[in-house]
């Protein structure tokens, strides 16, 4: 029952926070809705504490007839894999939560939508059942649509048209790979049993292969499947970022993991140069596209695609240590990611703009954001990769297990690694760094030193989600074998299946 | 994180216990937090530097406990388990040798002596407690590094130092140069720690362990048991000495050394005697597995002997006070990239020790001018030889370290050099000499134009400095004229005298060479460039640094920033452009269609039929096709 009130829990939280009686003040329903998240948070620690990571088999399962006809169970479990990525969805979802402020147009639907997409993820991680998972992969579609072309900036129904466009392909082809597989197999089972795809011809695998690569691909993104991202990102608020890039990118790189690698190992191993190599493209594009963004968020939305590649990377190499690595990266991707756009949110709020080319000197003590200004530095650093952050031991482990099977495509998502530096210390160099004035530069020291602007301080409540963000990218950085002890076993085994090729 | 039984329980504590000397260094920055945010404002940000004295004198007291424990007991090991994984062992060690712990105590006393000097330099600076967690985490990695007996420790650790040297280096961020300079520094040292990273992930996945010893032993049969190609070895080589080369600030990575002068001189201070020390430690550590590749053997000589005399020329031609000994470091950490290269890892580890402490001084007493004029421009400074003594012995004892020429220091590492390299490698002989002479011709062009000559309108009132730079300074003072006995109790045998007496001359004689073409260099108070073309040439070429940031500009910040933007270009047009291009057509076609709507029954009929016929045509047709 554990996992199944991981579902509940918000999925009830929705219905609570629609039906709340007596027009209830914004405020109260950001209150109720955290609490929810709160007991969500709670439920799945539980389910860590239930769970033993030295096994690597499916745990806490849970299975019922829904409607055997069309193959569809009610079937969940957890394993190494599905269990950080639920505790993120958690986690993050509870941050978005906590930064939602000034909702003045439909706190309720808000609020509502925030808990669905919370549990439909919830429930697409624990699916065990390709239908079910594609219920849930659809559920989340909707409300993430309302949240950018409702609350959304000034451009947000193009953005959110497109996303939607984007994400209902990326849906058709993951569940026309699903029925595909029942149509080719011939059985209308779909529970997920990797061993289906042995009765299918080479070409039939990599056909419904290659649906869900482009399916999931879209997800992630993979350039250049990625143009929906940047401007959901720019459109969308805060929040809503942060769950897009901290959690349902994820969905993209899960399904990959689970469904790609899982249920065609052969078909895989058979693309698996190709992958590395898309792999290393995307790394590159992304990190060099961000570098020539001016817009804050949209340089952290281009990063995300650079850094979602090192997960295609490590799954195309598919050996014990860059499974392991993939799960880390994407630990640490949600963490890193969801902190950059909470404090580029802050500024946003308080400066009114993201521009670079307008923003400086942000750091400034009395004036400026300079706590903000240092959780960011600590942000873009561990984003670039420095040691004693969470996003290196990610990326150690996805190059260490990455090279000896393809040193090209890994020595180049490392020069991508080394580029994250670069577009990363533009922004911390052009935004925080100098005098503080909101104006672009105008090469006159003595008008530059007489602007003045005084930015509205930020209070101690603003920055803690950001706290504790940060708390827990260094504490994955410093910590690392947490973690690799749930993930260890599952994604061992899994490489195992269909060992990298060498 | 459990301790690994390999640490035997009879150990006394205090050495089972030398892993915390690098967290007190970290403690430091996290002791100084409070006030370096602001969280604390009412007693100013004085108790973060007193706080961070303390741990760093913690830190140097039970290093010493440790070296007199390690000297009686003989060398130690550590050894933690960090990460552990399917095949994949991260752990943490540290050796305790003698030699890592001589160089230990040197970089916790150096931090314990700049810290005190910073508290007077930085008297006035609003941001202390900011900086003074800065130099803990800085002292803390450090002593990190050179305790490491694991590669991946060293990594990590190196890394750490990149970021907080950017820092340090953005210390005074408002200002536009200081801008640029920490950007410059992070971004050269994070190319160099780039390549590292590769060495060490391809090192990682084919040798197993990152632990030195098993290195050592992976590295010695490599090459026959055929587990890395030549190929292979030339790439992991490159890649593993550029990390230590962007550290040290060697040519072509030194360019951030020079413009971290921007940042506080406590700080340079620091940077210029033991950060490119450990950098150099690194690269020690690392020369048994770079044997693997002859290519990179040869390739460190070069860069070695380019940095030592291009960086002494460079030096040279230098107006501002800071700079012209920054590039001399560079040219110093040449020569000891050539030692290390020739594998002679002991007078390497000498002229490490001799150089850190005599340039630590020199900058102290530079930081002194500095801290009573504002000014560190040559051509403002004059005459302060009378008004600041104790700042002018300061800077005399530090050059005469540096300088092969008076018994100090630095002598004695040449005179080994020298005698060592004479009879195979005449040619390093000769760089090292010729080191020697434009280093002693450039102290000695400083000298003259700060502490002689007349008197300019900033040095007119300029008093000696205050107790809180001076002693440290003359405390160190003392020490660097003790160095050469310090240096024979650390080498007994064979003794840092064991050279003959004519490469002792030959190297005095460079040296005096040296203060000679210093003493009948122009002195030109507006140092005004040379009327004749070829002198004007060589002067620009030496004083902007041979172009090195034009060049970069030129080359790999172009290529970037182009391919940014094609990228940019790319998304935009091509990417985004098909979208919407698609979304577009579906629109205009539907509007399209719309017309088509006339309401007229025939049209519909006639629509209807001609689709049935496609219809059944088509089904026709792929029958016949089957």
């Amino acid at each position: 029952m554990l996992l199944s009130s991981l579902l509940l829990v918000p999925f009830l939280g929705t219905l609570v926070v629609l039906l709340w009686p007596g027009g209830p003040s914004p405020q109260r329903l950001r209150l109720i809705s955290i609490a929810i998240l709160a007991l969500q948070l709670l439920l799945s620690l539980l389910a860590l504490l239930r769970f033993d990571g030295s096994q690597s088999s499916l745990q806490l399962v849970e299975l019922h007839r829904w409607l055997p006809g069309i193959g569809l169970d009610y079937s969940l479990g957890v394993d190494g894999l599905s269990m950080p990525l639920v505790l993120i969805n958690a986690a993050l979802t509870l941050v978005s939560a906590v930064i939602t402020r000034d909702i003045d147009k439909r706190p309720r639907i808000y609020f509502a939508m925030l808990l669905m997409i919370s549990g439909a993820v919830n429930g697409a991680f624990l699916a065990q059942n390709l239908l079910l998972f594609f219920l849930f992969y659809e559920l989340e579609l909707i409300p993430l649509w309302l949240l950018i072309s409702v609350w959304g900036g000034a451009n947000r129904a193009y953005a959110a048209t497109k996303f939607l466009i984007f994400t209902a392909i990326s849906g058709m082809l993951i569940l026309g790979a699903f029925l595909g597989l029942a149509l080719l197999t011939g059985s209308v089972d779909f529970s997920l049993t990797p061993v289906l795809s042995e009765r299918l011809s080479m070409g039939g695998q990599l056909l419904l292969l290659g649906a869900l690569l482009i399916g999931f691909g879209i997800k992630i993104p993979l350039v250049p499947l990625h143009n929906w991202l940047p401007d959901a990102h720019t459109q969308a608020s805060t929040p809503v970022s942060v769950l897009l890039a901290g959690v349902l990118l994820k969905l993209g790189t899960y399904g990959l993991l689970r469904f790609g690698l899982g249920l065609f190992p052969e078909a895989w191993a058979r693309l698996a140069p190709g992958l590395a190599i898309w792999a290393a493209i995307s790394v590159l594009y992304g990190s060099l596209a961000a570098i020539a963004q001016t817009d804050m968020k949209r340089m952290v939305a281009y990063s995300s695609v650079g850094h979602m590649g090192y997960v295609l990377l490590a799954a195309a190499a598919n050996t014990p240590v860059s499974l392991l690595g993939a799960v880390f990266q994407m630990v640490s991707h949600g963490l890193i990611s969801a902190l950059l756009f909470l404090l580029v949110g802050i500024v946003y709020r308080k400066t009114g703009t993201r521009d670079l080319d307008v923003l400086r000197g942000l750091l400034n003590p009395e004036k400026g954001l300079p706590f903000t200004g240092s959780l960011m530095i600590v942000g873009v650093m561990a984003s670039a990769g420095l040691p004693g952050m969470a996003g290196f031991i990610s990326e150690f482990l996805v190059f260490r297990g990455s090279i000896n099977v393809f040193p090209l495509a890994t020595l180049l998502s490392m020069v991508g690694s080394g580029l994250t530096a670069v577009y990363f210390l533009l922004l911390v160099n052009r935004a925080f760094f100098g005098r503080l004035a909101i104006t672009p530069p105008c090469g006159d020291a003595q008008i530059d030193s007489r602007l003045d602007v005084a930015l509205a301080p930020v209070a101690p409540r603003e920055t803690l989600p950001a706290i504790a963000l940060v708390t827990g990218v260094v504490g994955l950085g410093l910590l690392p074998f947490g973690l690799s002890r749930i993930s260890d076993a599952t994604t061992t085994a899994m490489s195992l299946v269909f060992p990298g090729v060498s | 994180m459990h301790r690994i039984p390999r640490l035997s329980a009879a150990l006394p504590l205090p050495l089972q216990l030398t892993w915390l000397i690098p967290i007190y260094g970290f403690s430091g920055m996290v002791l100084s937090l409070p006030w370096a945010t602001g969280w604390i404002k009412r007693n100013g940000p004085r108790p973060a530097a007193y706080l961070n004295l303390l741990v760093t004198l913690l830190a140097v007291l039970h290093g010493s406990v440790v070296i007199r424990m390690v000297s009686e007991l003989g060398p130690q090991h550590l050894e933690f388990s960090w990460f552990q994984a399917t095949d994949l062992n991260l752990r943490i060690g540290f050796d305790l040798s003698l030699t890592n712990l001589a160089a230990l105590e040197l970089v916790t006393t150096m931090s314990l002596v700049c810290q005190l000097f910073a508290l007077g330099y930085l008297d006035k600076e609003w941001s202390l407690a900011r900086f003074y967690a800065l130099v803990g985490f800085f002292e803390g990695a450090m002593s990190g590094v050179v305790l490491s007996s694991n590669l991946f420790v060293s990594y990590f650790l190196l890394e750490m130092l990149t970021l907080s040297t950017y820092l340090l280096v953005g210390f005074w961020y408002a200002q536009p140069l200081v801008v640029t300079a920490a950007r410059d520094a992070f971004l050269t040292k994070r190319v160099g720690d780039v390549l590292l990273l590769m060495g060490v992930v391809g090192l990682s996945a084919k040798a197993g362990s990152l632990e030195f010893t098993d290195l050592y032993s992976w590295a010695a049969h490599a090459r026959e048991s055929g587990a890395i190609g030549p190929l292979g070895a030339c790439l992991l080589g490159l890649g593993l000495i550029a990390g230590p080369m962007g550290k040290c600030a060697q040519f072509p990575m030194h360019l951030w050394l020079d413009e971290a002068m921007e940042g506080p001189n406590p700080a340079s201070i620091l940077r210029n005697s033991v950060v490119v020390t450990c950098g150099a430690i690194v690269l020690l550590k690392l020369m048994p597995v770079l044997v693997l590749s002859p290519l990179a053997i040869q390739v460190l000589l070069a860069v070695g002997s380019i940095s030592a005399i291009g960086g002494a020329l460079v030096a040279l031609a230098q107006v501002d006070l800071k700079r012209a000994f920054s590039y001399s470091t560079t040219s110093y950490l040449g020569l000891v990239f050539i030692a290390i290269a020739l594998q002679k890892p002991g007078i390497a580890l000498l002229f490490l020790f001799a150089h850190g402490l005599a340039r630590a001084l020199q900058f102290m007493s530079v930081g002194s001018i500095i801290a009573t004029t504002t000014c560190q421009d040559l051509t403002e400074l004059g005459g302060l030889g009378s008004r600041m003594p104790a700042t002018a012995l300061a800077f005399l004892v530090g050059s005469a370290g540096l300088v092969g020429l008076l018994p100090l220091g630095c002598f004695w590492c040449y005179g080994l050099i020298v005698h060592t390299l004479l009879p195979a490698s005449p040619g390093f002989v000769a760089v090292f000499l010729i080191t020697n002479l434009l280093t002693a011709a450039n102290v000695v062009r400083v000298f003259r134009s700060v502490f002689l000559g007349p008197v300019m309108p900033k040095t007119r009132r300029a008093p000696e400095v205050i107790w809180l730079m001076a002693l440290p300074m003359v405390s160190l003072a003392v020490i660097v004229l003790l160095l050469p006995w310090i240096m024979q109790r650390i080498d007994p045998v064979p003794g840092i005298a064991s050279f003959p007496l004519p490469v002792g001359l030959g190297v005095a004689a460079s040296g005096l060479a040296g203060v000679l073409v210093g003493c009948l260099l122009p002195q030109d108070q507006f140092w005004s460039r040379s009327s004749q073309v070829s002198l004007r040439v060589l002067q620009d070429l030496l004083a902007y640094d041979f172009y090195t940031p034009v060049i970069y500009r030129a080359t790999i910040v172009r290529l970037v920033a182009g391919l940014a933007r094609a990228t940019r270009w790319f998304d935009l047009t091509v990417v985004k452009g098909l979208v919407d291009g698609i979304g577009r057509l579906s629109l205009v076609t539907a509007e399209g269609l719309k017309l088509s709507v006339s309401g007229q029954l025939q049209t519909y009929v006639l629509t209807l039929v001609l689709a049935i016929v496609l219809l059944l045509g088509v089904l026709q047709w792929a029958r016949i096709g089957i």
